[in-house]
Formats: structure tokens, sequence, C-alpha cells
């Protein structure tokens, strides 16, 4: 746990991923943390409505929070609805992640110009807001971790990550319900914040109950209007959590799952998922560790200029395993396989973890809620 | 702030751009055989010239500004001079067409070397078999260099070479001066002409037939099409040679070429960066399965 | 004049016999005789009858089939070690192709008639030779297998650095 908590130099003296002493923070008092962050140079992204979902994007008051919003989700479904009360972060998790703003979907990582002895290469200076990731919830801080290992543990380090995510201060949430898509315990994931965090907020009526967790997130926390949080505080804070992790039905049984998977490449259930399968690539757009990408020139109208855009891929996509004239994954089959196996299997042989957080956006966003957990669950049926 | 410090980079080491390209420029290009090239290209750049240094089946990406990056392995002799570098390129797509039309003098944007090497301090003291198909002998050549150079070093060479046809013998002008210092090269064709003495039949003919060499002591080297590595594997394997010393150069969608761009896995390998040189006991178990 | 002892010795370094058993070595020994093709020796012709097994010592043979329009076509060659005439013993003795020997040639020559009526005779000895017998077989039809697939054809997928 230490390990997976902040850099060293940043951690509290006393802190060994043990949340710091709590405090409480009245919803009126937290409202001013938007002016603290960004007082502080930070461009704040949270939870806002658009188009009938909830998605981050930048927020710059209380107001820009689905306040007294919560969101029904199943496979294939995902709908916006009113709560009977003004909670902030009564709902759990939308069709965004962290990544689109450590990863972005689309950027120039490289230019090339013509010039009169010919081309010249450069890498642009990127220069990225200093983001404050407000409201981020168990699932996405392993989902972070996942990715770190990903685009930061070597050999190569991929600068964009790289730097918007050493600036990035993290301001978790304690989930206060589980939707029917959450599989968070299976994966040892959540629903608790432990670590990876700046801030650990959890949601009571009125309040929150708010641990810091590094420098930062004890200097931003002394700025706002706070008392240490009393024992029923406390109390009620675990029993949100505890409640939320109690909502959980969903789950994925990871026993011995990388060789099991690896063990049934010919499985018939592959034949069957490929028949549902839309190879839409929905589920790794959506999903908070997919890191695929592709690199499109784009030419100025000279074809002097050329910029080289990175922008997400999938391995849905009919042509990315293109070779030589061919296409190693034709088939929907070997797509979904290849999907399913990187993301149980072979992610734990490259990166040492699982790929999988648990989120269950794959589920949710699915156009026809294809459901991995119940996937993998047919494949461990023995073939007759 | 929160990144685990087990990931991080540490602050005082500057961290490479991986999409940063050295430009070079086109020094001679070699018409090898019809539709493969050799381009010889010159770092542009003083801070790159004379630093450039690969090892024998690594692979460079090469940027042809508007068209793409294509992954060539570096088919040169890594001793010979850090200022310029040969790539043997087969026109076969947008990329490589480009490429095609350009003229000596002519730049272009290189990444690398990326990638795992041959085993060339496990080839040591032992008999070394190098297969090879088509143009799969491209990123062989910087190995069969190395192995001439440091002839002393090594038991007996054997080079066996299939091709489709005789007219697709890729670096045949090279075999002679080959064979004088020290490697047998036998050859062999798919299709045969009218004019062609030579072998007629698959690669793997040539190996069930290799009669000098100690199975027990010998390291095999293959690239070409997967079909023919894996056959060559079962046959070295039934010749008596331990899977852990057969070595074949895999490829597949390489495009960032450092292991983060998800294109080129294969299992669970990233055959940019944990390849595309594998140890065949390693990855034996991947070599069947379709689609993968 | 090759004795029984040097050609017992010869076939234990070909890859057909080499796993032989004594026995079966030294009837096999009996019953063999070294030829010598010069090159460019037909050995026999495609459609022809030939009642000779050939294991090849030294040299180089080249199997060829007519195809009209393209005339004699080579489809493969063979060297030291393995097995030429194979439907004098398995088949009619009819010939599927036509062997050339290419280069100097030393064959060691089994009588097919003999070779069957000793493995009719001694099952021992025919289930060692007709195993090698199908082993060979067999390799020879993986490889034409990997003939068939053209693999160096131009834009397969799976052809090493050739984008």
């Amino acid at each position: 746990m230490p390990n997976e908590n902040a850099a060293v130099s940043k951690r509290l003296p006393d802190s060994d991923g043990n949340p710091q002493q709590s405090h409480f923070v009245a919803t009126e008092a937290f409202a001013s943390i938007f002016e603290v962050l960004q007082g502080k140079g930070y461009t704040v992204i949270g939870p806002t409505i658009d188009q009938h979902a909830i998605v981050y994007d930048q927020v710059r008051s209380l107001q820009d929070l689905p306040q007294g919003w919560t969101d029904r989700q199943g496979a294939g479904e995902y709908r916006l609805e009113r709560r009977d009360d003004n909670a902030l972060f009564g709902y759990v998790v939308g069709p965004h992640s962290w990544k689109h703003f450590l990863f972005p979907p689309a950027m120039t990582v490289a230019t090339a110009d013509k010039t009169a002895s010919g081309w010249t290469f450069q890498t642009p200076e990127d220069d990225p807001p200093k983001y404050a990731f407000l409201g981020v919830r168990a699932c996405e801080l392993a989902a972070m971790r996942v990715q770190d290992r990903v685009f930061m543990a070597g050999p190569y380090v991929d600068p964009a990550y790289h730097q918007r995510r050493s600036g990035a201060l993290i301001i978790a949430v304690n989930c206060s319900q589980a939707a029917p898509t959450c599989f968070c315990t299976s994966m040892g994931t959540g629903p608790q914040c432990t670590s990876g965090f700046d801030l650990a907020l959890t949601e009571l009526t009125d309040g929150f109950v708010i641990a810091a967790a590094t420098r930062d997130g004890e200097e931003i926390l002394s700025e706002l209007k706070s008392r240490p949080a009393t024992v029923e505080e406390l109390r009620q804070a675990a029993a949100v959590t505890q409640r939320a992790a109690e909502q959980v039905e969903r789950r994925l049984d990871t026993t011995n799952i990388r060789d099991v998977l690896f063990a049934n490449l010919d499985h018939p259930r592959w034949d069957d998922v490929a028949q549902r399968c839309l190879s839409c690539a929905n589920c790794t757009m959506v999903c908070p560790t997919c890191f695929c990408s592709s690199v499109q020139e784009v030419s100025d109208l000279s074809g002097q200029h050329v910029e080289r855009q990175r922008q997400w891929d999938s391995c849905f996509n009919f042509d990315f395993s293109y070779m030589n004239g061919g296409v190693i994954r034709d088939t929907t089959r070997s797509r979904y396989r290849q999907w399913l196996t990187h993301k149980l299997a072979s992610w734990i042989d490259q990166f040492g973890s699982s790929g999988c957080v648990g989120c269950g956006r794959c589920i949710a966003w699915c156009p026809v809620g294809i459901d991995l957990t119940e996937e993998v669950a047919a494949i461990r049926e023995p073939t007759s | 702030m929160s990144i685990p410090a087990s990931t991080t980079p540490s602050s005082s080491q500057q961290v490479p751009n991986p999409w940063q390209a050295h430009a070079v420029s086109i020094r001679s290009i070699q018409q090898e055989i019809d539709g493969v090239s050799t381009y010889d290209l010159a770092f542009d750049n003083a801070a790159a010239d004379g630093t450039y240094r690969f090892s024998p089946g690594q692979f460079n990406m090469l940027y042809l500004p508007g068209a793409g990056e294509i992954a060539i392995s570096v088919s040169d002799d890594p001793a010979r001079s850090a200022s310029s570098c040969r790539h043997t390129v087969r026109t076969a797509g947008n990329v490589t067409r480009t490429l095609g039309k350009l003229q000596p003098g002519d730049t272009l944007g290189l990444r690398g070397p990326f990638g795992t090497a041959w085993p060339m301090a496990d080839c040591i003291g032992r008999d070394v078999i190098i297969v090879a198909g088509g143009i799969g002998l491209a990123p062989l050549r910087p190995a069969i260099y190395t192995l001439l150079r440091e002839r002393r070093c090594y038991g007996r060479l054997n080079l066996l070479l299939g091709a489709r046809s005789p007219g697709t013998l890729l670096y045949r002008s090279e075999f002679a001066q080959w064979e004088e210092r020290g490697l047998v090269v036998q050859t062999t064709v798919d299709q045969s002409t009218p004019d062609w003495t030579g072998n007629v039949g698959v690669v793997t003919l040539l190996l069930e037939r290799l009669r000098s060499f100690d199975p027990t002591n010998s390291v095999l080297l293959c690239c070409g099409p997967e079909v023919m590595m894996k056959f060559t594997a079962v046959t070295a394997q039934h010749r008596g040679i331990p899977p852990e010393r057969i070595w074949i150069s895999m490829e597949r969608n390489m495009q960032c070429a450092v292991g983060l761009c998800g294109h080129c896995q294969w299992g669970p390998e990233f055959v940019c960066k944990d390849g595309p040189v594998f140890r065949y006991d390693r990855i034996a178990r991947w070599i069947d399965v379709e689609r993968l | 004049m090759v004795s029984v002892a040097e050609t017992r010795y010869l076939l234990e370094q070909l890859q057909f016999s080499a796993n032989f058993p004594d026995q079966v070595l030294h009837r096999l020994a009996q019953t063999a005789k070294m030829v010598e093709m010069h090159a460019g020796t037909v050995i026999f012709r495609e459609g022809s009858l030939n009642e000779t097994l050939y294991l090849i010592h030294t040299g180089r043979i080249a199997l060829e089939m007519n195809v009209p329009g393209r005339g004699a076509v080579r489809i493969l060659t063979l060297g030291p070690g393995e097995m030429l005439a194979w439907s004098a013993l398995v088949g009619e003795g009819r010939m599927t192709a036509t062997a050339i020997a290419i280069a100097e040639s030393q064959l060691i020559a089994l009588p097919a008639p003999h070779m069957r009526e000793l493995c009719e005779a001694d099952h021992e000895f025919g289930y060692h030779v007709m195993r090698e017998m199908a082993a060979a077989l067999a390799r020879r039809l993986v490889a034409t297998r990997l003939q068939l697939l053209d693999l160096f054809a131009d834009s397969a997928p799976g052809t090493n650095h050739a984008q």
C-alpha cells in the first residue's frame, strides 16, 4: 500500500497510506474548494451533466456538479434520474474516465516541416493544464495505477501521460452506492478509496468527511472551513462505503483467470459472443485502462507541414492488426477474444495486474449488453 | 502528487521523447531483387551522427511525412559505420511506395533502434545455423556480418536460405564472399526456373539434410514467413536442437515501436519491445493460435 | 565392390535407416547395392516402371514432372539421407516423377521385389522399413504443403519485414 501512495517526498511524515485525521466540511464550505483549487492554478475537472450522461469536464462551481441526480445502469443501459436528495456524488461512473485528460483522445505527438535542406522533425512543446480531478472513484484510482504501469513503468515513458499525471491533484470520493454493473469488489479495487489520492471525500447528508493523504491535500483541506470529524460522522462515513459494498451484486471469478482464458482460446463461447458483438469499440472507448492508439498523418495543404496526430484506437477496429496487405484478427471472434484475454489475462504478464478494475462501463455502454463477467463465467463452464 | 514512486521516472533523469525522429538522408539506393531495395541512410543531425548504434536483429521506424511510418529491420553491419545505416525494404504498401519514389539526397525521418537482438553472445563457441526465408534474410544479415567478423569465436556456420524463385534470392552477390570467410551457404527455391540448377523445395528440407553441426551445441536463428519459422523450429527440434537455442524474429503491426500503442500485441508479447527476436520456447504456445 | 559391412555402415549414417535395429540393418545391407550416377543421368522416368528403391548417400537428385506447354517442371531436389522412388515399394512401381542426378551421386539401391518379400516374411523387418517409409513420406507431404502455401508470395500476411 505505501508504495502506491504519493511520491515519497510529498507524503505526510506520519502517513503510511493511512488517512490523516478526518475532518468534516459542510456542503456550503465545500463549495469554496473550487476557488481554493483555482487559486493554486488548477483546472478542476469533475462530474457534470452533458447529453443525458454524467461526464467529466471542467467544473467551476458546485452548480456544475450533477447535484440531486443519479444514474440507473444495466447491461446496455444508462439513464439519469432525479434523486430524492441533493447529493453531489450520488451516482457511480459514466461514459468518461480520467484517461480523457491523462491520455487525450487526440493530440499531436510530432511534427515534420519541409525546409530547403529537407525534412526536419520536432516533438511539440506540450503544455497541459495542471489538473485537479474532483470525484475520482476507487475503481478509477485503480485504473490510474494500471495506466501508470502502461505509460510510465518503462522501458519507454509516454511523455504526454507522464506530464499530465505528475501535475494532477486527485480528490477521490468514496462511492455511496453501486450500480448493477459494478464489480469492484471482485477485482479488489473498491468501493473504498485506500490510496493514490491527495484528498478523499465521503459524502454525508449535510457535508463531507474528508481525509488528506498528501501535503498538497493537507494544504487544500486547511483552506476549507472544517473541523475534526466526530465519531458519529466517522461511523456514518464508514456506513456509506459499507452500503455501497453491499450493493455490489455482480461477480467476476478471478481465480486462476489468466490460465483459464489462455487454456480456452478455442472455446465455443467466442463464437457465441461473436454473434452478438458488433465490433463497435464502445467498450474500449469507455474502459478506463484501454490504451491503444494510432497515429494519423495530418498535412497542411502545401504538404510542407505535417502533424502526427495520435488518436485513441481500438483492437475492435478491423485494420488494427493490419500487416503486409492482410489483417491478422479479421473476425469479430478473434477481436473480442483479443480484447477479453488482453484485459483479463495477458495484461497480467505485461503489467503485473489485471487490466480490469470492475467499473462495469463496458457492460453499460455495450449497445447489445455484452457482459464480460457472463462471458468469463461461460468460458469457465466445461465444454460439452 | 499521487503517482506511485515505483512507476515514476526520477525527475532528475531526462525522459527521452520516443516520438522524436532523426532526420536522415538517402546516401545510396541499391536494388537487390525485384521490388526490394537497400537504402543507406545517413544521419543529418550532428548530434545523432556518429553515435547511432544498433544490435543485429533490431529495427528502426522509417518515417515518410504525410505517408506514415514503417518498421524496417536494420540490414547493416553493426560495426560498419555509425554515421549511416542500411535498410532493406520491400515495396508493399503506401509508405514503402512513397520511399520508392525518393532519390539519393532526399530526407526522411528515423526513430530507433528498437526491439530485441539476435543472441550473438549465446552463439560463441557453438555451431550456428541461420535459416532465412525470402526477405527474412535482411534482419539476419547483421548477424552474419558479426559472425564472420569474429569468425574464430564460433563453430561451423551454415546459412540455409529459401526463396520463392531463383530471382528472389536476396544478397546473392555476397554469397561467394560469405563462403570464403567461412559461412556455408545453401539455397533452395519453391519454384524452379529452367536455368536453375540448385535445390528445389522448402528450406526445412535443407535443415533435414544438414550434417555439419552438433545439435547439442548449436544455435539456430530464423527469420521468414511465420509458417516457415514454425516448421523450421519443428524440424530443428526433430534434429535435436533444444528449443531454448532456437530464435525467431516475429512481425506484427509495429506503430509506436515502444510498447505504448498496443498494435503489435501477440498474446502477452509486444512484438516491438519484447521482440522482434524471441526465444522459441518462450513463444511456442502462441505460434499455433490462429488469428492471435 | 562394396562390402556388406561398409554398406551397413553407410546405412547407419542415413536419416532413413539410422534408427534401425541391428538385425534390420544387416538384412538391408545384404540386399543393398551401391550405384553411382553421373550428373545428368536419368535414373527413372515419369510413368515408367521401376523396381528399385534408392537411398541417397551423396549427391543431389532432381524430381521433375511433365506439364504440357511448360515442359519438365522441377518440383523437388533430394539430397543425402533421403529416399527416392517410393512408388517402387509402396506403389505399383510406376514412377510419379522423373528423377535426374544433377550432381555426381552415390545411391544405395534396394531391389523393391526382394524388399517386399522380406517385409512379408519378416514383419519385424517390414514394420521398421514401412515406418521409416511413412515418416519420410510424411516429411515430404508437409514440405509439399508448405510449397503449396506459396509463403513468399507478395503481400501475404506473415511475410517477414516486407512492409
